[in-house]
């Protein structure tokens, strides 16, 4: 390598972490506008968004463990499709005075349990992280079929309606969720915490051990870490942030069905991540967003060709754009950085 | 001086092949010591059971006064003992600084004292200005010093090097010599190094324990096991 | 009706079927390590290619030729354009295969339309084994299934083609030490691990009917049944894998329903994996 590589390559990196401070300004930006936005847009839009928003939040729980965990799951939809039919449950049975509150909290430590549990199954031994695709793969499949079959709790092929959450406030009152733009104002701040809440997690020393597990995770065992409770932890947190998206995916879409959790929607989180940007929250937020948005519009016009435009530029980031959209971005604002440091 | 480390009957076997064979090795407190030998001697396998990255075949290892002979690389590296790769290990997309952030992660300490130890490892290993550099880029030297750095940061007490001024300049190889002599006379840090640069081990002025075919040879000051009839026959070729 | 002995028969044909879908997979992941993810898709086009054929008047023998070779092309062809780059990359190959499932799948859409077809059954009919029915044409599949397990280990043990590829999968520096051509090998393995995929697809077409996913019915089964069987185990594992797999499937669908039973299976894999990683037939 020449010495102008090895200086250009240092540059890189300072202004990579200036990335990161205008990561979190475009995340402001974005959260405000969406804020705003049911004052100049109404209808369809607003119905539709917190649906794509919680995409985007299921996106994000894949991003934090294959962008900077270096695990890739299969089957982050399988914890999406349990917390909604957590939230179903909830809602059907009445449980307790709030049957709202017990479905997020059911989604959220049911999503938590069970990628602990797997996550401690399979770390704990060093199970290859090409097995774990496949592991979590199966669970997909897994999901998929039981609730199939527990037709009678689960309402089978056919799903089961979700109502629209209502929450109680205090002891006087609840508020009613049912009218789209309610609904809207109570995801969006959702997703930006947990958005803000993950982005705190990977700046704390837990999230740049994580880190430290991607890059090189023998030396870190070698420097006394126990990297498969990391690991297994960075899959919890994975999980509960996918059942709790479930979740308030089902009410919002008012209907839950197997398909939510299946090999097919697990795989496609893994393309929205891959396209908008695995290192990237935002990226993997947008991705989810973008694509999902792009595939309502063009599913209808052109079906069959989106669908395999989407694979071939899957393929193509792969190949060639590792960072998808958030890393050519971060790319282009450096070169142009660069330039200006130059003349 | 105080005992650190004992190892006692250790053995190694792969698939018949022995790789070491019933060694009996003590290193004191704040000591630094060599480790030579001809290629195949069995140096790596010592340090990697030492280090719990291999589990002897038998034989036992005392560390501190614990036997630590079953136990994991994790609570051996709690305890103290760090291990520097042959190739140097570090975390390539990161800058020094944050390697050593992560390093120093691994024990808990207070927020202030961590920063205190950060500028202390990198004003020892002579790091400061390269801090904010992606940790790829540094020259090979420099990588070997980081790895040494981390263990640092790390609060390791027992420190294993696996040649480390491998592929480093002459310069280099001089100021690796005094960095592990200053750790071992100002920090109290016990080093063990294994090396095939004859010359460095004699700037270190440190023990030698000659292994060959998986046994100790010999131990001594480097003049007394060059003086070695079996040493010599052994580097020589003689038979 | 279920006699002890008819359970039996089932779990031997299942056996095989499982070790047929699954052989393609074991070859490519068992000697040059690499995830196909695009497994499935490779056994779906052949069956479209099976159906599409046999539908154009080509007698059934020769369609499923046809089929195995036109999947053992596009494998080929994959391999040559992407795959070869990324050999030193598990995770990037198992994408880049998971990639081309996408676009397979969506071209097989286009092209062939989503109804479900159905290939005809070359081989109606039963044979009367007095104590147990032998369906004709899965029996045939089974000892097909067992001809080329037979024959892929005439292949790897006894010539010298096979014995470097064993070593080629132990070793690549060894290998190439050899005189092998690695990445001439690495294409004629995943040729032939395409070639028999598409084959598994067609033999299978006229069991099932014929839709854009019917090869992921097999995918995972297949990964588990290499896994379970022992990687680089490519005869024995696979056979004990399938019958693991499938065989213990048929077994508890007798006590409890398909899907409990298949969940109990996976669970059961997803236990070997753990417990013993490299495989039931553990490589010494």
């Amino acid at each position: 390598m020449t010495e102008g590589g090895i200086k250009r390559r240092g540059v890189v990196t300072s202004l990579g972490q200036g990335f990161l401070r205008s990561e979190t300004t475009v995340a402001i930006v974005l959260f405000a506008l969406l804020a705003g936005l049911p004052v100049v847009v109404s209808g369809y839009t607003i119905y539709i968004l917190p649906q794509y928003l919680l995409y985007g939040m299921l996106a994000m729980s894949l991003g934090l463990l294959w962008g900077f965990v270096g695990i890739l799951s299969f089957g982050q939809a399988a914890f999406f499709a349990l917390g909604a039919y957590a939230m179903g449950l909830s809602e059907t049975w009445g449980l307790g005075p709030n049957p709202a509150y017990v479905g997020l909290m059911a989604s959220l430590v049911t999503g938590a349990v069970l990628a602990a549990a797997i996550g401690y199954f399979l770390f704990s031994v060093d199970v290859r992280h090409v097995y774990f695709v496949l592991v979590t793969l199966a669970l997909s499949i897994m999901v998929e079929q039981i609730t199939v079959s527990q037709s009678q709790v689960t309402g089978g092929y056919n799903g089961m309606y979700v109502p629209r959450m209502s929450l109680l406030t205090g002891a006087s009152g609840a508020l009613s969720l049912s009218k789209d733009a309610a609904i809207y104002y109570f995801i969006l701040p959702v997703v930006a915490t947990v958005y803000s809440l993950l982005r705190w997690v990977l700046a704390r020393p837990f999230g740049k051990v994580l880190v430290g597990i991607r890059e090189n995770e023998d030396r870190l065992i070698a420097l006394g870490f126990r990297t498969p409770l990391y690991k297994t932890a960075a899959f919890a947190v994975s999980g509960a942030v996918a059942g709790l998206a479930g979740a308030l995916y089902g009410t919002h879409a008012n209907f839950v069905s197997p398909s939510l959790g299946g090999v097919l929607f697990s795989t496609q989180v893994v393309v929205w991540v891959a396209i908008g940007g695995r290192e990237s929250l935002l990226g993997a937020l947008l991705g989810a967003v973008a694509v999902s948005a792009l595939s309502t519009y063009l599913s209808a016009l052109i079906p069959n060709y989106w669908q395999l435009a989407l694979g071939i530029v899957f393929i193509a980031v792969i190949i060639a754009f590792k960072g998808g959209v958030a890393g050519a971005v971060m790319r282009v604002a450096e070169r142009s950085a660069g330039r200006k440091e130059h003349g | 001086m105080g005992e650190l480390l004992r190892t006692d009957g250790l053995t190694k076997r792969f698939r018949g092949i022995v790789a070491n064979d019933c060694i009996d090795f003590t290193i004191g407190l704040g000591e630094v010591r060599c480790i030579i030998g001809p290629n195949g001697a069995g140096k790596t396998t010592l340090i990697s059971m030492i280090s719990g990255h291999l589990s002897p075949s038998a034989g036992r290892i005392w560390f501190k006064n614990q036997e630590i002979t079953t136990r994991s690389v994790v609570r051996r590296a709690k305890m103290g003992i760090a291990r520097k790769f042959q190739t140097p290990s570090v975390f390539d997309r990161l800058t020094v600084h944050q390697n050593l952030e992560l390093a120093s992660f691994g024990k808990p300490m207070e927020v202030a004292e961590r920063a205190v130890r950060l500028e202390e490892v990198l004003a020892i290993t002579r790091l400061c200005e390269m801090r904010r550099t992606v940790a790829s880029t540094l020259s090979h030297g420099q990588r070997q010093w980081l790895e040494i750095a981390m263990l640092l940061a790390n609060r390791a007490e027992l420190l294993l090097l696996d040649e480390p001024t491998a592929g480093m300049t002459a310069e280099e190889t001089r100021a690796t010599g005094n960095l592990i002599r200053m750790l071992a006379s100002r920090h109290n840090l016990t080093v063990l190094i294994i090396e095939h640069d004859i010359n460095f081990v004699r700037d270190l002025r440190a023990p030698v324990t000659v292994l060959h075919l998986g046994r100790v040879l010999t131990s001594g000051s480097l003049d007394e096991v060059a003086a070695n009839e079996q040493v010599r026959d052994v580097y020589l070729g003689r038979e | 009706m279920s006699t002890p002995v008819s359970v039996l028969v089932d779990a031997t044909l299942i056996t095989f079927v499982f070790a047929l879908a699954a052989l393609g997979l074991a070859v490519i992941f068992g000697l040059i390590g690499v995830i196909n993810m695009g497994h499935g898709a490779m056994l779906t086009l052949g069956a479209y290619f099976t159906w599409f054929a046999t539908t154009s008047g080509v007698p059934f023998v020769l369609a499923i030729v046809l089929a195995a070779g036109g999947v053992c092309v596009i494998g080929v062809l994959l391999e040559h354009l992407v795959i070869r780059y990324f050999y030193d990359r598990p995770f990037e190959t198992l994408l880049l295969t998971w990639g081309f499932f996408l676009v397979a799948t969506e071209v097989i859409k286009i092209v062939f339309g989503t109804d479900l077809r159905t290939v005809e059954n070359p081989l109606p009919g039963a044979i009367d084994a007095g104590v147990f029915v032998l369906p004709a044409y899965e029996s045939m599949v089974a000892v097909i299934s067992f001809a080329l397990l037979a024959a892929l280990g005439l292949i790897l043990f006894n010539t010298t083609v096979g014995i470097k590829v064993r070593a080629l999968a132990q070793n690549a520096e060894v290998a190439s030490l050899l005189g092998l051509n690695i990445g001439l090998t690495y294409k004629w393995v995943f040729g032939v691990g395409s070639f028999l995929a598409g084959l598994a697809g067609a033999l299978i077409s006229p069991m099932l009917s014929v839709d854009p996913y019917i090869g992921n019915i097999f995918l995972v089964r297949s990964f588990f049944v290499v896994i379970v069987g022992g990687i680089g185990q490519v005869l024995g594992g696979t056979l004990i894998g399938s019958f693991l797999i499938g065989g213990s499937e048929t077994l508890f669908a007798l006590f409890a329903g398909q899907v409990v039973s298949q969940t109990i299976v996976f669970a059961l894999a997803i236990m070997v994996l753990r417990f013993r990683p490299s495989g039931v037939l553990r490589a010494r």
